[in-house]
């Protein structure tokens, strides 16, 4: 299988779906959201004889995981959800015991590297199903899998992050080049993609776009190179650096609590990540994974990301205030092949070129 | 036994077995229902690992495939090299930091010993990852506290300390390592007679000159045991050199394990990469032995002791001062600069009034969850360190007092657990546990479990330090007046060692509260515990909320020590004047 490079710009590919303003949206929502299809409707008679759904999430955070299956449970009475939040590396790990085990313990498995994913499809884990909700998603989210097995249920952006208290917003760097400025010797910061798939993604976009000459130049301003993207935020506000390429969703949170971070989307693209969800083949609730599927899909977990600054994955739910929209954005976004295929070799001469 | 009783089974042809089940001493029950204990706990789950890292990712079969991807790179053969220095000057220094401090509190009669007591333990439950934090904030190079103060004063243009440095990875580390060594060494302190500092004194020896040549080499076990945890749990710990190493470009053995669980996933070739770690365990125990060799520190002896506290005059206030140092290192400072965040709405715009709030522990105490995953935490850990202390003591006495052939296997199976990276040894713990049919997924029992296995090395070196300091002639008085091993073990050693069990239980509890690699492998919906949490909050970059969370466990546990140490009671070998 040989995936071509692509660049998606969100804008032109939404239009038709979203040429609706917010107001409009919300009241579809709601619509929406009394009404299932008659499908679902036998999925839940189904699943409520199961009684619940265990959820492994390599996303989000344990409360807003909990807020979830909480949300689930109000709208599909009598079917509860364990949901146990990790990181990806180890849900994935616990899947891949549960599996040798002999008891898989997850209906539906959640993560941030859809190589994960890619590698149980290969192994006939993975269920197939496309939740009817889908539909109503960002086109360039539909179909992340075209066969159909697993389903973006969060964006991961990269963006330029600063501390509004010590750079103006007419001194801080618009684009990725800008970052490269010596006037950032010592005050900018990132994370590694040895750790962190998010950065891996902006590692390889950054390749791809200016050259490996572009971490190289990185390199002489003494960056400080910590491990997820998120540490960002607390080197930032920390006073310790000023600049960052950075999680938007987290920086926003953080600013939202009267912390001095924002947020610029780079001009040319920001780089975005695709995390999926699957239903584990064998496992105890099949009816319920399904139905949590559509849940995942559809409007009311939209809206529980966007409460909390995450992105929003459908053109019916609004941005969380002071982001942008996936429609408004240009995002690049490299291929899962892409990224199979470059990632080891970047993190090799990242290794190189910056020692760690 | 009467003879009627034996003869059937000489008739019977199998006289072996069945008498000897009848001369059985209800004692070995005991130490066979703790070996099997311990071969479940340990040994199935290290021989897993064993096996994995022979095994081919995809189809299982038989391969060396493994461990040429470990060991196949020279900067991984490095970073294990790094490890190695970098766990041995964290040892050395932890040394520096609690010896003198453990004599002070042990065995004089220097000022505040409660508060430093406490402080010390505080400096041991604060997570390594705020720990780290603090010190970044004191002496990050650009806006560290320290460093801006130095600044100001000196009018330089550059700070004097750089936490991002292989020393800063030291120094932090090791202020949070220390209290291991303080634990053991005050505890053993606390054992010495002082016979045999007045016969040196007698001799014309003077104050300092029987401390280095009397009271210390006595309590060497101790020393070396604390130090052995120190070194091991330093080779294995991960959270402090992720914030501070990774931006030093420091590679350790731990930073680098962490790429075989990023695509293309093989924890296989982890396995692989940690199974050779335990040789440092085995040259750790050898080591051991050459310094303690053949030498005698027996300190507790039937003719009773008592002991006297050296009086130090004005000098005893040198030796708070330099504790009072320690603390403030380990504790008081990172703490201030955690309170900034603690106490804030939002840390990142600094100290004001108005900024000022409780709301980040109202949030945290009126949440039911995080009720529930703070009383998780202390329950479940509670449990491990009473289970880990007892399986621990009893292996302990089994291998000190030679019961059975095999000690030096034993000793190897109690210590392994701590030099295996947590991440690697929980994968083994939960193909152990969670499916059938020991089919503890989701339970707190397997947490439990996880965690006693995972410290029983502290419990077990701490057991063996204060098994040396005994003289088996008070268990032979029991056993010559017809009582058994069991009653010599919980009338006579349990109560000598009384100090030494509640130490070693606290070595246990603390840790279990903050591992976190371990746990996240291990909990399930509904036994979540604090250090998962605490990854959450720092992986959302609600650090205001963390911050509180690290305040309240100082808070939390030092009542937990002082009450504990009231409960005890007065010390039975001070002698009043």
């Amino acid at each position: 299988m040989h995936l071509t490079r692509r660049a998606v710009t969100f804008g032109s590919l939404a239009m038709g779906g979203a040429a609706l303003g917010p107001r409009q949206a919300a009241a579809q929502t709601g619509a929406q959201m009394g009404a299932q299809t008659g499908a679902q409707q036998s999925l839940y008679e189904a699943a409520k004889k199961e009684g619940q759904v265990a959820w492994y999430s390599g996303i989000l955070d344990q409360p807003l995981c909990d807020r979830v299956g909480a949300a689930f449970t109000q709208q599909h009475p009598g079917i509860r959800v364990n949901a146990i939040k990790t990181t990806s590396e180890v849900a994935f790990q616990r899947v891949m015991q549960d599996l040798n085990g002999g008891a898989v313990q997850a209906d539906v498995f959640t993560t941030t590297d859809a190589s994960h994913m890619s590698y149980l499809v290969g192994k006939g884990q993975l269920v197939k199903y496309v939740p009817e909700n889908a539909k109503g998603m960002v086109p360039a989210l539909q179909n992340f899998d075209p066969q159909g097995y697993y389903h973006v249920s969060w964006v991961g952006l990269v963006t330029i992050v600063y501390n509004a208290a010590k750079v103006k917003p007419e001194d801080a760097p618009k684009d990725w080049m800008d970052l490269t400025d010596p006037k950032w010797k010592n005050q900018i910061c990132f994370g590694s993609p040895n750790y962190s798939g998010l950065i891996g993604d902006w590692t390889v976009a950054m390749t791809e776009k200016y050259k490996w000459e572009y971490f190289e130049k990185l390199n002489k301003l003494n960056p400080l190179i910590g491990r997820s993207i998120d540490d960002a935020v607390t080197t930032l506000n920390s006073g310790e650096r000023m600049v960052a390429a950075g999680n938007p969703a987290s920086s926003l949170r953080s600013a939202a609590k009267g912390n001095p971070l924002a947020v610029n989307y780079p001009t040319s693209f920001t780089v975005a990540d695709f995390s999926p969800s699957a239903i584990l083949k064998g496992s105890r609730s099949p009816n319920a994974a399904k139905l949590f599927m559509e849940f995942l899909a559809g409007p009311e977990y939209s809206k529980i990301l966007t409460d909390s600054f995450e992105q929003s994955l459908r053109a019916d739910v609004p941005p969380p205030h002071g982001a942008k929209s996936l429609t408004e954005l240009t995002v690049f976004m490299p291929t899962l092949a892409n990224i199979e295929k470059e990632l080891p070799g970047c993190k090799s001469r990242w290794r190189d070129t910056f020692g760690t | 036994m009467s003879v009627a009783q034996s003869a059937p089974a000489a008739f019977t042809g199998r006289p072996g077995a069945l008498a000897r089940l009848r001369r059985l001493e209800p004692a070995s029950l005991v130490w066979l229902v703790a070996l099997a204990g311990l071969a479940a706990l340990v040994a199935v789950p290290l021989l897993r690992l064993l096996v994995s890292s022979f095994q081919d990712t995809d189809t299982g079969a038989f391969t060396l495939g493994n461990y040429a991807t470990a060991y196949g790179h020279l900067r991984d053969v490095l970073a294990l090299g790094n490890s190695l220095l970098y766990a041995a000057e964290v040892t050395l220094v932890s040394v520096v930091l609690a010896v003198p401090i453990a004599w002070g509190i042990a065995r004089t009669d220097m000022p505040a010993k409660g508060f430093i007591r406490a402080m010390i333990l505080g400096a041991f439950i604060t997570p390594p990852y705020l720990g780290a934090i603090g010190w970044i904030l004191l002496g990050g190079p650009n806006a560290g506290w320290l460093n801006r103060v130095w600044m100001a004063l000196t009018g330089s243009g550059t700070g004097f300390m750089n936490v991002y440095s292989f020393g800063g990875l030291v120094f932090v580390t090791a202020l949070y390592a220390f209290p291991y060594i303080f634990v053991f060494t005050a505890a053993a302190l606390e054992l010495v007679s002082t016979e045999m500092e007045e016969a040196a004194n007698i001799l014309g020896a003077g104050g300092a000159r029987t401390v280095l040549r009397i009271t210390l080499p006595l309590v060497t076990p101790a020393i070396i045991g604390g130090a052995i945890v120190v070194f091991l749990d330093t080779v294995a710990l991960f959270g402090t050199p992720a914030i501070i190493a990774l931006p030093a470009r420091v590679r350790v053995m731990t930073l680098v394990l962490w790429q075989f669980f990023e695509f293309p996933v093989r924890a296989e070739a982890a396995a692989a990469y940690a199974v050779p770690l335990v040789l440092i365990t085995l040259a750790l125990f050898w080591a051991q032995r050459m310094v303690l060799g053949r030498r005698g520190y027996v300190a507790l002896t039937g003719k009773g002791g008592s002991r006297r506290l050296a009086r130090l005059g004005p000098w005893r206030f040198l030796i708070l001062g330099y504790a009072l140092l320690v603390v403030a290192l380990a504790v008081l400072l990172p703490f201030a600069a955690l309170g900034q965040a603690a106490f804030s709405k939002a840390w990142g715009q600094g100290f004001s009034w108005g900024n000022l709030t409780l709301g980040n522990f109202r949030a945290l105490l009126a949440d039911d969850n995080s009720r529930q995953t703070i009383a998780h935490s202390f329950t479940y850990s509670a449990a491990s360190a009473t289970l880990a202390v007892a399986l621990a003591l009893i292996v302990a006495y089994i291998v000190s007092r030679r019961l059975v052939r095999g000690g030096a296997v034993l000793s190897l199976l109690c210590m392994a657990p701590l030099v295996i990276p947590g991440i690697v040894l929980a994968i083994a713990f939960y193909a152990t546990y969670a499916p059938p049919p020991i089919a503890l997924y989701g339970t707190a029992s397997i947490l439990v479990l996880g965690f006693a296995t995972r410290f029983l090395p502290i419990a077990y070196v701490n057991c063996m330090a204060a098994l040396r300091s005994l003289n088996p002639e008070m268990e032979e008085a029991v056993r010559i007046l017809g009582g058994g091993r069991l009653r010599a073990l919980a009338r006579v050693v349990v109560p000598l060692l009384k100090k030494n069990l509640v130490g070693c239980w606290l070595l246990v509890f603390i840790p279990a509260t903050r591992e976190l690699s371990t746990a996240i492998f291990l909990v399930g919906a509904r036994t979540r515990v604090i250090s998962v949490m605490m990854l959450d909050l720092s992986e959302n970059g609600s650090f205001e909320t963390l911050a509180a969370l690290g305040f309240f466990l100082l808070g939390v546990t030092i009542l937990i020590v002082a009450l504990g140490y009231r409960l005890l009671g007065r010390d039975f070998m001070l002698r009043r004047s």
